[in-house]
């Protein structure tokens, strides 16, 4: 695949490109990609591997050239998790540095709109992260209102 | 005159659903625009983390209210993947059928909805009439009308009954004369050609770096579509055109990228549709609708990561799926198209445009805020 050549690593996944990449070569690798072709950025996901401590930054690219699918992924620490920001790469990248700063808690340094998104008013643990228990935080948000079933005396 | 500010939404006549602009206006013109969602989210992705990959097939419909079937299908297609399931043929074409069907129900929404924007209030009611026939279809297809949970790993959830076919060509038969009377109405109105032509345009030079996909690149002159990119379910068998500038058939030529086109390509994109379920109509084999499926209950997929994307009436839909090889996903991202359009591309051609014309570059660029925010 073109993407694993440019870059010089990588392994094919169900016909799409997946490249590891430390985190100081990525501004260079999706550089390289984006003048290669891969002008299309997809998307930026993130996912959280709570067992390894780790958060995984997965960068999508899409060549219409040689109509190739490449996926680069960062890891990093979950601790003061922080990434340098790809955002002056391609503009909708401030959007989804935004998102997952909001829901993953994750810095972006360099990423000066990292603004309330879809929350708002949030001042709790950032709600997309696996130790996030959404189920305690219901039940302690709204505990003054007795669940139906904890209500023995009165049936539905 | 003094700068003042102006907020849109969430509860406007011209906004595209439950999200709101904030305006920065001098006079009439806009200066700086923000975009502030947040709404309708309801959790979705976290949601799905937590569900078995049967049980999300309920949920990821409802990602896009006025087409819900091309997050089932793109969902399906990255399952699919990991388990490495090629679908039956017969399948493939119903697949493509409800997918059409559902894009030229979105088109007359957002066609609808564009033309109500610009005071031609006799659009909306014609084509969200028409609109119902469509569901319909869908109605005695999958037994919903808008929420049809039809489209499952491994095929489709019921076969197509027998006398479908004849609805479905009498219902599009329909749709082609309608069409004569929206372009008497909309495509060839001269307050279409005064409002539209100009307007809003993305600067087709930038179009691919600012993240712009289905209907509103092909407006900037780039014939790309994921059906001829990347062809799924059974596009590959079936011959149709992809309509971009600067070929709009009947139609006069203007600027590239400016409202009048986008909204144009989408009228002539149903002809396409139609031309497509005609055709799948007639080469869908006969055989088995779904393949044998594991029990739901303890159905592990194999861990690894897939993307797969779908062309949808408002661009590029794709589903990240990542899997440890357990009962549930560890992850299932949803690239909307709107998460673009709805953001950096509105910001920017809200920028410098007329209050007036605000809600007809929000409508044409076809922004549903379901899919930013999940």
């Amino acid at each position: 695949m073109k993407s694993i050549e440019l870059i010089g690593k990588g392994k094919e996944m169900h016909g799409r490109a997946y490249i590891e990449v430390m985190p100081d070569e990525l501004e260079n690798a999706i550089k390289k990609l984006k003048e290669n072709g891969f002008n299309h950025f997809v998307m930026l996901s993130c996912i959280d591997w709570l067992e390894e401590e780790k958060f995984e930054l997965v960068y999508h690219l899409w060549s219409y050239e040689v109509k190739e699918h490449v996926m680069l992924s960062v890891r990093m620490n979950r601790n003061n998790a922080s990434m340098p920001s790809m955002s002056h790469l391609f503009p909708q990248i401030e959007t989804y540095e935004r998102e997952i700063h909001e829901m993953y808690g994750i810095e972006f340094d360099g990423n000066n709109r990292l603004t309330p998104f879809l929350l708002e008013n949030w001042h709790h643990a950032p709600p997309m992260r696996k130790d996030f228990d959404s189920e305690k935080f219901v039940g302690k948000l709204y505990e003054s209102i007795p669940f139906i079933e904890e209500d023995e005396n009165e049936g539905i | 005159m003094k700068e003042y500010e102006l907020f849109i939404g969430p509860q406007h006549p011209g906004i595209t659903g439950n999200m709101m602009y904030h305006l920065w206006v001098d006079g009439d013109t806009v200066t700086k625009a923000e975009c502030n969602v947040g709404c309708l989210h309801r959790g979705f992705e976290r949601l799905m983390e937590s569900r078995l990959w049967m049980q999300n097939i309920p949920l990821v419909c409802r990602i896009c209210v006025p087409e819900p079937d091309v997050n089932e299908a793109a969902y399906s297609m990255a399952v699919e993947q990991l388990m490495d399931w090629e679908i039956p043929e017969r399948a493939k074409y119903i697949r493509t059928i409800v997918l059409e069907l559902a894009r030229i129900a979105a088109y007359l929404m957002a066609i609808g909805s564009y033309a109500g924007s610009i005071g031609i209030y006799t659009i909306p009611q014609w084509s969200l009439g028409d609109r119902d026939y469509i569901l319909d279809i869908f109605e005695q297809l999958t037994g919903a009308r808008i929420y049809h949970i039809y489209i499952w790993p491994g095929g489709v959830r019921w076969d197509m009954p027998a006398g479908l076919p004849k609805l479905i060509e009498k219902t599009l038969s329909y749709i082609e004369k309608r069409l004569e009377l929206y372009d008497d109405v909309l495509f060839e109105n001269r307050i279409f050609f005064d409002r539209a032509i100009g307007v809003g345009k993305i600067p087709c030079d930038k179009a691919i770096e600012w993240g712009v996909s289905g209907p509103n690149l092909r407006a900037c002159g780039y014939g790309y579509d994921v059906r001829k990119l990347e062809p799924y379910a059974a596009y590959d068998e079936i011959d149709f055109d992809i309509v971009s500038y600067p070929d709009l058939g009947k139609f006069d030529t203007h600027e590239a990228g400016d409202v009048y086109t986008r909204m144009l390509i989408r009228r002539l994109e149903i002809e396409q549709s139609i031309a497509i379920i005609r055709q799948a109509l007639k080469k869908m084999p006969e055989g088995e609708h779904i393949l044998k499926h594991p029990n739901w209950l303890r159905w592990k997929v194999p861990a690894g990561y897939a993307f797969a994307r779908v062309e949808s009436s408002k661009g590029e839909f794709g589903y990240f799926v990542v899997s440890d090889g357990e009962l549930k996903p560890v992850r299932v991202h949803v690239r909307g198209p709107s998460y673009t359009h709805g953001i950096n591309v509105a910001e920017r051609l809200l920028k410098g445009a007329n209050i007036a014309d605000v809600s007809q570059i929000l409508f044409s660029l076809d922004i549903c805020p379901p899919d930013i925010e999940r």
